[in-house]
């Protein structure tokens, strides 16, 4: 457990690493003057460029310009953005929660919707209900996020008028910024209409998380399908049926566990792309999020904001993958079956 | 006259590992509806001049968001209606399959042999140099390819070519990580070791022993990328950052169409569906593979 | 009264190549307190018959029988949960490859406690009851000779080699105190010692307790030591069943002739470096199972009559099914 635990440090070190360096040779690769790309300051002169390129030590070699830029992302400062010359990482904390809650509760609507569909459908093997489902993942799955969002829009909120098509919330509502996550905000603020907002941000969000979930859970239905089909083949639940025990006892004891177990990393792996479906899905539904954001930067050639975005955006994705990872690995009795395993 | 062979006994025929996984493919309707659907696009591919009716580009000022034929105000003549500048929808939808997967086909193509080349090197060698590059992939197998994509969309500009070479640039490392998984796997099996133990060279367990039994694999990969080409290009055409207006794109039509959905809900919604049927079938085909390698290996 | 019977059971499975017979009209059956064996290559459908007397064979095969009953109760007809408690009360199974048959991701432990039947619970209070589960399990693994059962309750199948799964397998199947006991080749791949442990283990369960062995396996002499029964498989075909004696003295069918000069321990006057005698050819595989009898292809007495499946005859309880028995010369 400690040499894997050494090792996923590692990885993250290696990872962490390597997104820096990334992030920092952007400054050289964005066209323009590298020390603007990185500062988002457009020095009045050059004795204040001379000033700047000091305190960036631009003036030293690559390798100091780089621990400098560490250290300068370390302490928060990760430049100004070019476009509104606010600091990047303020705009990132503000827009980026947006994202997350977006994407959290996509993805639990997801898992939540497509395991127990995935179970239903391996559990029914090659029966109508098992195509039924199928099917509808299948088609999910080819569905383009982008296009899907746009025919919601066209039907529940132009045709049927039922929901709204753009935004967070109504303008009419003043919510103070708290967590960044709008219904702990609302819920904090205690404001009087509180109820009414809720309603509201819930009717928001309602489309962006559909079309993010529709996607989603079908990749989860087909993988867990696989796996509930793998597993209920397998010998050790022929034997527990030959011991006798009822299908649910079976289903719930053996099933469930061995089911589960190999498809989580999959799932977590869904993440990803759920981010990135969340950032298309922004800027159908003018979600005021990271993603959103970040186009506008690259529109508008704001390079130190497309830095700063990409680096928060790599570092969610780490973060969250290397957590689950050491998370799942923690619940696996399995865990260390490959040191036993091979002689 | 010959007489037909009597067929008392059944001999013994086992059908060569391709063909297998062929019947086994053919069995299912719904993996076949597949492969005659990506079929039909192939075609539209490749005769996308001769099948569509008008120049793509082709802007009639006196017919603007015409409807399709089927509504009541539609016109035969444009099929599928014209868009907000008076295009053909029909010859733009056409094109724009074109466009779409045949860019998407050819960058799978391209990425999957650079992913090959590197992801032998990586799974045949040892030691600290693949295990760097490993660490690397990795990492960069965590983020996702749409991302890649749009930062290097962001170095390099907005543009078809760029966005083609970023998604490219996206899709190599999956097929490193890919080969260089499946090489791995293979290596450990006994019939590389008894290869090995006859005395063949690195180069030709490569070749004669590892690739035959990866082809599958990588077909199935292959179609899974290219479903994943498809998406990211519409995707970043849609963002506006891939093809411009002009060229038509089925992604960018959509980001066309979007201002005008309201009034011409055809604009949008048809060329969604191509892609929606291009990514059916696609996946159709990739999942009847898939299942029918599953089934060959298992009997 | 008859344990176990079992008549002209057909079981038809579906292969690539369509519908198999891969098990054609067996019978076989068994009384209370015997010790009974199935013998047969492998491939012969001897595990096939286990898992169709559990019912852990997929739904869409085909079974039709014409007597397939416990204690004279029809378990083709019966309800599944009627099925079920039946096989989780009365019968118990140790199938092949034990580290498969065993959950992954449970503790052995776990899974032992789990196949403690409930009413061997009953006279304590709820909250004994654990303690009274281990107790049990405890007692069994000694049984099986597993010395360490701590260590051995806390490891996953995968921690353990596999002659402790078997043994393990086997404490599972006995920890519900079954009336009949179906092993399916419980010894395979043990070292010696525990393999006659185990068989001395069986042998006396069955002395003391009453209890009824279908015994599956290879080792033609450790079941001629204990069983008093035999039945021989060909591809799925009863051959020959009877008393072993009989069967060992005389038997009527070519393939249990050919089985048992196979087994050099039951042929005491071979002489030292004189070949083995075998049948031509190999067992057919489940796409082209010959018509009539199987063995026709290989069988050195075959004659135009074996394509006609020979019917089942007998004299007294000794049953072959042969158009051309040996050994009859003489009547």
């Amino acid at each position: 457990m400690m040499s894997y635990l050494l090792r996923r440090l590692n990885l993250l070190v290696i990872t962490a690493f390597i997104v820096t360096v990334a992030s920092f040779a952007l400054v050289y690769l964005f066209p323009g003057d590298p020390l603007i790309n990185l500062t988002g300051i457009v020095p009045a002169n050059s004795e204040a460029y001379a000033q700047l390129q000091q305190e960036y030590a631009f003036d030293k070699n690559l390798f100091m310009q780089y621990v400098h830029y560490i250290q300068e992302i370390y302490q928060g400062n990760w430049g100004l953005s070019i476009s509104s010359h606010n600091s990047v990482l303020d705009e990132i904390l503000l827009f980026l929660p947006a994202t997350l809650e977006l994407s959290v509760y996509a993805l639990v609507l997801s898992t939540v919707i497509g395991i127990p569909l995935g179970f239903w459908a391996g559990l029914r093997y090659q029966r109508p209900v098992d195509y039924g489902i199928l099917s509808a993942s299948l088609l999910g799955y080819s569905l383009p996020v982008f296009w899907l969002g746009l025919i919601l829009i066209l039907f529940f909120s132009l045709n049927l008028g039922w929901l709204p098509m753009s935004g967070r919330i109504s303008l009419l509502y003043d919510i103070p910024h708290y967590s960044g996550f709008i219904l702990l905000d609302i819920l904090h603020s205690g404001l009087a209409e509180s109820q009414a907002a809720m309603q509201d941000a819930v009717n928001h969000l309602i489309l962006p998380t559909l079309s993010i979930t529709i996607v989603t859970s079908s990749i989860v239905i087909r993988i867990t399908r696989r796996s509930v089909t793998e597993v209920m083949e397998s010998d050790y639940i022929k034997a527990a049926t030959a011991r006798g025990l009822s299908r649910g006892q079976i289903l719930w004891r053996h099933g469930l566990r061995n089911t589960l177990l190999p498809i989580l990393p999959q799932l977590v792996l869904q993440f990803t792309a759920l981010l990135t479906n969340a950032m298309i899905v922004e800027v159908i539904f003018s979600w005021p999020g990271i993603g959103n954001w970040l186009l506008q930067a690259i529109y508008q050639q704001d390079f130190p904001a497309i830095r700063g975005g990409m680096l928060a955006v790599s570092a969610v994705v780490i973060i969250f993958t290397l957590s689950m990872d050491v998370l799942l690995r923690l619940i696996n009795p399995l865990k260390d079956r490959d040191v036993h395993g091979t002689i | 006259m010959f007489m037909a062979r009597s067929k008392l006994y059944i001999e013994e025929h086992y059908p060569s590992p391709l063909k297998h996984t062929w019947n086994e493919f053919q069995k299912s309707h719904v993996s076949l509806t597949g492969l005659w659907l990506l079929c039909i696009f192939l075609v539209i591919v490749i005769f996308a001049p001769g099948l569509a009716p008008f120049d793509p580009n082709k802007q009639q000022v006196d017919i603007l968001l015409l409807p399709p034929s089927w509504d009541s105000s539609g016109s035969i003549q444009y099929l599928f209606g014209t868009d907000s500048l008076g295009r053909d929808l029909l010859s733009r939808v056409i094109y724009g399959s074109r466009v779409t997967l045949g860019i998407s086909i050819l960058l799978v193509l391209i990425s999957m042999l650079i992913g090959l080349t590197l992801g032998a090197f990586a799974g045949m060698g040892h030691g600290l140099r693949s295990s760097i590059l490993n660490h690397f992939l990795d990492s960069i197998m965590v983020i996702p390819t749409l991302l890649i994509a749009i930062i290097i969309v962001a170095i390099l500009g907005t543009g078809l070519w760029n966005c083609m070479l970023a998604i490219t640039l996206a899709l190599i490392p999956r097929f490193i990580h890919i080969t260089r998984n499946m090489v791995r796997a293979e290596c450990n099996k006994e019939y590389v070791t008894a290869a090995r133990l006859d005395g063949a060279g690195r180069v030709r367990i490569l070749f004669d022993s590892i690739l035959p039994n990866m082809i599958e694999n990588l077909v199935v990969q292959g179609t899974f990328a290219l479903s994943a080409a498809i998406l990211d290009i519409s995707a970043l055409g849609f963002l506006s950052l891939g093809a411009s207006a002009t060229t038509p794109e089925l992604g960018s039509m959509l980001s066309d169409g979007m201002e005008l959905a309201y009034v011409a809900p055809w604009s949008i919604a048809l060329p969604g569906c191509a892609i929606l049927l291009m990514l059916v079938a696609i996946n159709l085909v990739g999942d009847g593979l898939r299942s029918s390698l599953r089934h060959r290996l298992q009997h | 009264m008859l344990l176990l019977d079992i008549k002209n059971l057909t079981v038809e499975i579906d292969t690539s190549t369509g519908w198999v017979k891969a098990l054609d009209k067996v019978s076989l059956h068994l009384k209370k307190g015997e010790i009974s064996a199935l013998v047969g290559e492998s491939g012969s459908g001897k595990s096939l018959i286990v898992r169709t007397i559990v019912g852990a064979i997929p739904d869409r095969w085909r079974i039709t029988a014409d007597r397939m009953t416990w204690k004279g109760q029809d378990l083709l007809s019966m309800s599944a949960q009627q099925r079920r408690k039946i096989i989780r009360n009365e019968m118990s199974v140790v199938f092949q490859n034990a580290n498969h048959s065993l959950d992954p991701t449970a503790s052995l432990g776990q899974q032992l406690r789990e196949s403690v039947p409930a009413n061997q619970l009953e006279e304590v209070s709820f909250w004994q009851r654990k303690a009274l589960r281990t107790d049990i399990i405890v007692k069994y693994l000694h049984k099986v000779g597993i010395k360490d059962h701590q260590q051995c309750m806390r490891a996953y199948p995968h921690q353990v080699p596999d002659d402790i799964c078997q043994k393990v397998m086997l404490a599972m199947a006995l920890v519900s105190k079954p009336e009949l006991l179906i092993a399916d080749d419980p010894t395979m791949g043990m070292e010696i010692t525990s393999k006659v442990q185990i068989l001395r283990l069986l042998t006396k369960l069955n002395q003391t307790q009453n209890l009824s062995i279908l015994f599956i396996g290879h080792d033609l002499s450790a079941i001629a030591n204990m069983a008093t029964h035999m039945t021989v498989l060909y591809s799925g075909q009863t051959v020959e069943s009877g008393k072993i004696g009989w069967l060992h003295k005389r038997p009527l069918h070519p393939y249990t002739k050919a089985l048992l000069d196979s087994a050099p321990s039951f042929r005491k006057d071979l002489a030292p470096k004189s070949t083995l005698s075998s049948l031509d050819g190999t067992i057919p595989t489940l796409q082209h199972l010959p018509i009539g009898c199987r063995l026709g292809p290989r069988c050195p007495r075959a004659q135009k009559e074996c394509v006609k499946t020979p019917k089942m005859r007998h004299i007294s309880s000794h049953f072959y099914s042969c158009h051309f028995p040996l050994n009859r010369g003489g009547k």
